[in-house]
Parts: C-alpha cells; structure tokens; sequence
C-alpha cells in the first residue's frame, strides 16, 4: 500500500522547483474548474492537461500507476450502473436491460474529471515534501491546528500500519483466517480495540517527549518560501487555462451541447 | 465509501465546505492543546484500520468506523474524521478534493450521531450494556452516512437515482458489519481500559 504520497519528493522537476504556496493555491483553482465542467471535450481536455502536469512533474510511472489504480476500482460501478438506468429513451436493450447513451455520456464524463483531478492532485503532492506542503498551507491560512493534526495523523499512519501488520501476522501465527463469521467480526472488534488501546498509552509519551522538545501549538520548519517571478508565471499559465477551460465549457466555443458528445 | 469527484454540482460542493466549516469550528470549540496529539494518534489508527478487509461471500468490504470513532473521541469525532478523509483525498485520491467537505459531513455526520447513540447506555443497565449499545451506534453512523451519500446523488440528478438506491443497499451488509465490530470492540475496550471510551460517567459511590 502506498501511502507515502512524498516517496518521490526529491524528483528535480518545475513542479518540485515550484513555490508550494503557490503551486498549492494556482493548482486548487484549476482542480475545482476541473471538476465543474460539464462537456466531454473539455473533461477530455483536462485530461490531457493532467497527463501533461504528471509528464512535467516526472514522478516514476509505477508510482502514479499504482496510485491511479485505486480511482479506476473505484470509479468502475458507474460505467455499469448508469447506462442502463438513465431515465427517458433507451437506445437499444443489452441482455434484456434498457441501454442509454446519456447514462454512458455521464458516467464517462465523471470518469474523465475524477481522473483528471486525482492526477492533478498527485503531481502537486508528489513533488514536494508533505511537511513542506503542510507548511505551505498554513500559510495559506489553513488552521494552524488542523495543519499540526494533519502533519501527526500522516506520521503516526506508518508507525500504526507497521503495528497493525505485526498483530496480524501473529493473530495468522495463531491460526487465525478471516471467514464471513460473527467470529472474525468479533475479533476484528478486540484487535481494533487492543490497536486503541496501545496507541492511547503511546500518545501520553509522544505529549511529554513534544513537550520537552519546546513543543508550544505550532509548526516549525527551517523552510523559508521565496516566491520569484517563474513562480507567478507557472500559476498565471495554469490559472489561464483554467479559465479558458471554464469559459469555453459553459460558452460552449468548442462544444455547443451539454446533452450531445462534442 | 465516498463521493467521487465529478459528480456534484458547484452549490453542493459549496453547502459540503460550509456545513463542515461549521461543524469543525462547534467540534472543536476549547481544543486544549494536549488533544492534538492525541486526536491526531487516535486518527491515525482509524486511518489505518479502515484499510482492513472482510470478507462478505465472494467479495469482501472495508471497514468505515466512523461509529467507533464516536465512541471513543466523543464530539471530536468529526474533527478527527474531517482530517483522515483530507489525507484520503490527498494520499489516495479516494473521494477527492473538491468533495471533502460533502465526505466530511456525511462520515463525520454519522460519527457524531453515533456518539449521541452511544451517550443513551446511561440510561440503562444491563450486562451486555456496552456491546449493545456500541453496535447500535456502529449501524446508525453507516445507516446516517449512507441516507446522506444517497440524498447527495438524487439532488444532483435523476440519472443517479438508481446509483443512490445501489448505494443504499449495499449499505445493509456494511451496517450489519459495522455494527458487529463496533459492538465488540466497545465490550473489549469497557474490560480493558474503559477511560478510551468517550463519555463515560464516574463510578455511583456506594450507599
């Protein structure tokens, strides 16, 4: 399971050598025109931007693959849930269900912009480091708290990932095999309970150890952001084509029809 | 279970970011500041413990736990929720950016929910008290999440009527599910170390 987001942080591109804040702030506008858009052209045209970015950002494939493999899982249901439920005309019956091409427009539409945004989304926190990043967002008026528990949480997730594999490895020592049973339920239910338990009595020695480092409510690194002209510049390109996707979806310059394909 | 991105219209997107400013804001009114580590710890373990599979029939599902989380932090549920389902967004891509706000309401919903649920054992006493209880709050938190995942998709179309009512019914074996985990988790951790447990009354001195 990849959940390292910033394995590849140290990859040299103009993505990592980018301002996080900036990068964060430019990149979050053309997320959010992304996933407004409501013609195929333009979801298609995001895409291709978003492989663009991911090629300009040049994490390794394997890494990007296996991220993008959970979207795909996820994304699959609709592709076989709403061609044949969309309400009105059916063009043709497929194994006696009725078959609608707006239903498949739709779900490839979604299917395009999720894509395209959960690929944005990696290259901007694939190339730099998260704390960096985190640190990027409060000051950008993130919660301070919120940035601190975010910056935790991430940390402990491994430190828990590698605790949870060692019970289970030896709840497997014991004999233990997952069946469909209230039993399994059971002890699933114990062992998320000895997990809680174990991470209470961590937490107690993680304050202290904080506090005695000078810990006072507030995130420090020996980072200081230099925003220099490229950086504007890069944020001005990707806020353009932002907007340019934004007006030509809803002007329709290149696509006339909400309800056709192009 | 998420809301994808792509699928919801711009005020949705906008009353999902408002309602959980709202909510994160009244959660975590007085945050003492030792509570961030430990919010943040018991975060993680949810985090990491939502990756657990089991096996239903041919296939298997994940754990939510959003119930349990309520449970255990109490009011802090949906602070502690809001924050796995950023990381989610950010580290996996599951849900997505632009939908934090509407996951975080609809899990972090049902965590608070759950909670309420929870507070109810006071009132009775018997001795399988707390896995009962913990079980009910374990179904109502999914049974809350999955009406407000449904209730998302049918205001966004028509077309997804039939995805919500999927949803809705996919959700009947998750509930069953949670509730049974949730329940015996809460029983083991009453034995085991019943200060974890969220709103727990001090011991009636006797006489």
């Amino acid at each position: 399971m990849a959940l390292d987001i910033d394995r590849y942080a140290r990859t040299e591109s103009p993505l990592q050598r980018w301002d996080p804040r900036v990068k964060i702030f430019s990149m979050g506008l053309l997320i959010l025109a992304i996933a407004l858009l409501k013609t195929i052209p333009m979801a298609l045209a995001a895409l291709v931007l978003a492989l663009a970015i991911l090629g300009v950002s040049a994490l390794p494939r394997h890494f990007l693959l296996h991220g993008l493999s959970f979207v795909l899982v996820f994304l699959a249901p609709f592709f076989l849930i709403m061609p044949f439920s969309y309400p009105g005309d059916a063009a043709f019956s497929l194994l006696g269900l009725p078959f609608a091409w707006e239903g498949l427009r739709l779900a490839t539409l979604i299917f395009l912009k999720a894509l395209a945004i959960v690929m944005v989304t990696f290259a901007v926190f694939g190339s730099s480091r998260f704390d960096i990043s985190m640190l990027a967002l409060q000051r950008l008026k993130c919660p301070k708290v919120v940035v601190q528990m975010l910056l935790f949480t991430y940390r402990y997730t491994f430190v828990f990932l590698d605790e949870m594999r060692r019970m289970h490895t030896s709840m497997r020592a014991r004999g233990f095999v997952a069946h469909a049973d209230m039993k399994t339920l059971r002890i699933y239910g114990h062992f998320i309970g000895t997990l809680l338990v174990r991470s209470f009595e961590r937490t107690e020695r993680v304050y202290k150890a904080m506090l005695s480092k000078g810990y006072q409510g507030e995130l420090r690194l020996l980072v200081a952001f230099r925003s220099e002209a490229d950086d504007y510049v890069k944020a001005g390109v990707v806020i353009l084509l932002a907007v340019i996707m934004m007006y030509s979806d809803l002007n329709g310059a290149l696509s006339p029809a909400e309800e056709g394909w192009y | 279970m998420h809301i994808s991105e792509g699928i919801l219209s711009a005020p949705s997107l906008t009353v999902g970011f408002a309602g959980t400013a709202v909510l994160a804001a009244a959660t975590m009114r007085n945050l003492d500041m030792e509570e961030v580590p430990k919010i943040s710890v018991i975060t993680a373990v949810f985090f990491v413990t939502s990756l657990i599979k089991v096996p239903l029939g041919p296939a298997s599902v994940h754990l939510i736990l959003n119930g349990l989380v309520g449970v255990v932090l109490g009011w802090r549920a949906f602070p502690a929720i809001m924050l796995g389902i950023i990381l989610q967004a950010i580290i996996f891509g599951h849900g997505g950016v632009t939908v934090i706000g509407v996951n975080a309401l609809m899990l972090g919903g049902g965590g608070l929910i759950a909670y309420l649920v929870w507070q109810q054992r006071h009132r009775f006493s018997f001795k399988k008290r707390e896995f009962v209880f913990g079980a009910l709050a374990g179904a109502t938190a999914t049974l809350f999440s999955g009406i407000i995942l449904a209730l998302a998709l049918v205001t966004t179309g028509e077309a997804f009527n039939a995805i919500a009512a999927t949803v809705l019914a996919a959700h009947i074996p998750i509930m069953l599910i949670e509730a049974a985990v949730v329940g015996a988790c809460a029983e083991f951790l009453q034995k085991v170390n019943p200060g974890i447990l969220a709103g727990q009354q001090p011991a009636r001195q006797a006489g």
